[in-house]
């Protein structure tokens, strides 16, 4: 049997240290962020070293680095866990309390509670959560596509009639930066749909004149999308990428501890 | 004795306090009627959109592209035409799709939809064979990071259950680097994440297809040659129908008629209310000057400071 480092290894840094922090944890507090900020370095540092460092224990397919990845699926699977216990706590306490708007706590509650039972349901008896063999939708889509859906277009929707009236009050040369914003708005609005083959729809005569000028107005859309807007996007994407590297440092060295959610002495 | 205010004035006077349920009651009529009366107005397509429909036209017969369901019902009406376009072009050239879900609300919903309504079109398709629904995963990022490495680590089974291995579509094609094009229909981040976590680490050509609000910032991207092409929008998503109809004029049965709903047909409603919009600005700031003027040679008048001080 050949000794699988990189998993060793794994169970090592991620079963055997955190048990011991945790034990540490409990009869000092003062070692409550010790292990973790140990843990968060090493999980940090493995993908970063396994693009540098070709041996298969780090990177290999079966190595610290991939085994990492696949934790991240599962963990990102417990972060909706995570967000479920905190709708039920907080909705509950606001029921128990008869807060304003307790009422709509009660349907989000029982939305919740029939909607996740019926996918449960699915995924245990094996029908599934979409349609069934035979074509017919299962409970769970039933809800999903005469609930869920209208409702969520319901809201989205919702903002055309919001942007309208906000651009209408907002939208005003104050001052010449806001003027400059209003005219390369406008020109992007109007280049984007053909607004003036609409407004020449009741004189034919005038149609390709009316082309001509949406033809000119799209193609100056496209130098502003992609020349000013592509430059200033860039800067942002590159910026925030730097600032995202930054905070990764931080949070590996230890430097950024807020994540821990820990209390004074801790 | 001060002036009257002018017919012209006092109109503008009410412009600017004009009450915002005349607004919502003008977008609601600009946006339903030309969805009931459809205008049929032209659409020109951008260089983003064409370069993304002819790469796909130079995939060949029996190629695998793969197509991510990244949005939810509130940007359906934007993105779901582009999914279908993109499958309908797909299927007419053979080229066998994979479909998956990454969008936590209501993804794998949409997905179902849209597969079931296009594959209903060709019935020669077979599961499995020229099409597999590998169905939601969550943890975005990651599950593209394990693409890269093995489909079957993020994906063991398709949305049904069923192991992957099963499906003659998968066969010879064991991560993300051997299928030829990735689609993905997105709101939100997770679009950006195929460009950073799949093209830029494994090379696979990706095509977006963003809400017209995230659109902006693709741009970047593709000035970068990061994407193959973008399909900003529903704009975007009309380009694509305009191109596909030209290519295949047997789609004039869906793109022709005015019963389904299509982005050309969406854009009819676009136009409107982006033209009563642009007017209701305009007419804002004529308001809005007019009435700065008017308070200007007032404090003049007044003398109660120079002109272009307010009080």
């Amino acid at each position: 049997m050949s000794f699988d480092f990189g998993r060793v290894a794994l169970f090592i840094f991620f079963f055997v240290v955190p048990v011991i922090g945790i034990a540490l944890g409990l009869r000092s507090p003062a070692m409550r962020s010790r292990i973790p900020i140990i843990t968060a370095f090493i999980a940090g540092m493995i993908p970063i070293l396994s693009l540098y460092i070709p041996k298969g224990f780090l990177s290999g397919p079966q190595g610290m680095s991939p085994r990492l990845d696949r934790w991240l699926i599962i963990v990102a699977g417990f972060a909706l866990l995570l967000g479920i216990v905190n709708v039920v706590q907080n909705n509950s306490r606001r029921i128990a309390r008869r807060d304003a708007g307790w009422a709509f706590s009660v349907v989000l509650l029982a939305g919740l509670l029939v909607t996740g039972s019926l996918g449960i349901w699915g995924a245990v008896s094996g029908e599934g959560i979409g349609f069934r063999a035979d074509g017919s939708t299962t409970p769970f889509k039933w809800i999903e596509d005469r609930f869920f859906q209208p409702l969520q277009s319901t809201i989205f929707s919702l903002l055309a009639f919001f942007m309208a009236s906000a651009a209408f009050r907002a939208f005003r040369a104050r001052n010449t930066e806001a003027t400059i914003l209003l005219v390369a708005a406008g020109l992007v609005m109007a280049g984007r749909v053909p607004l003036f083959e609409l407004l020449a729809a009741p004189f034919p005569a005038l149609q390709p004149s009316a082309a001509s000028v949406s033809l000119f107005l799209g193609g100056l859309t496209e130098w502003i999308m992609n020349i000013p807007n592509g430059a200033a996007q860039s800067g942002i994407i590159i910026g925030d990428a730097l600032g995202a590297a930054s905070m990764a440092i931080r949070v590996i060295l230890g430097i950024e501890r807020g994540y821990l959610g820990l209390g004074a002495g801790e | 004795m001060a002036k009257r205010p002018s017919a012209m004035d006092r109109f503008l006077e009410w412009t600017l306090n004009l009450d915002r349920r005349w607004i919502y009651l003008l977008v609601a009529v600009s946006v339903i009627t030309p969805i009931v009366v459809p205008i049929g107005l032209p659409v020109t397509t951008t260089s983003s959109t064409r370069s993304a429909f002819e790469f796909v036209e130079t995939l060949k017969p029996g190629d695998v592209a793969w197509l991510s369901f990244d949005y939810g019902p509130s940007s359906a009406p934007e993105n779901d035409p582009m999914a279908e376009a993109f499958l309908r072009q797909c299927f007419l050239k053979k080229v066998r799709v994979v479909v998956i879900a990454l969008y936590p609300l209501g993804g794998l919903g949409l997905a179902n939809n849209v597969l079931a309504k296009i594959t209903a079109e060709f019935p020669n398709l077979v599961y499995g064979e020229d099409y597999v629904n590998l169905g939601y995963k969550d943890g975005a990022a990651a599950v593209m990071r394990r693409l890269g490495d093995n489909i079957a680590d993020a994906f063991p089974t398709d949305v049904n259950g069923r192991p992957i291995g099963e499906f003659p579509i998968l066969r010879g094609i064991h991560d993300i680097k051997q299928v030829k094009v990735v689609f993905t229909a997105a709101t939100g981040l997770i679009g950006e994440y195929w460009i950073t976590q799949v093209h830029a680490q494994f090379g696979t050509p990706v095509i977006i297809g963003p809400t017209a609000v995230s659109a902006p910032k693709y741009y970047a991207f593709l000035n970068a040659g990061q994407l193959v092409g973008m399909l900003g929008g529903m704009k975007g998503a009309a380009e694509y129908e305009k191109l596909l109809r030209a290519k295949y004029p047997e789609l004039d049965r869906f793109y022709g008629g005015t019963r389904l709903f299509t982005a050309t047909k969406g854009m009819d409603g676009q136009t409107v209310l982006h033209t009563v919009i642009l007017l209701l600005i305009l007419l804002g700031n004529i308001a809005y000057l007019r009435s700065r003027a008017r308070r200007r040679v007032t404090d003049v008048g007044g003398g109660r400071g120079p002109a272009g001080t307010r009080p």
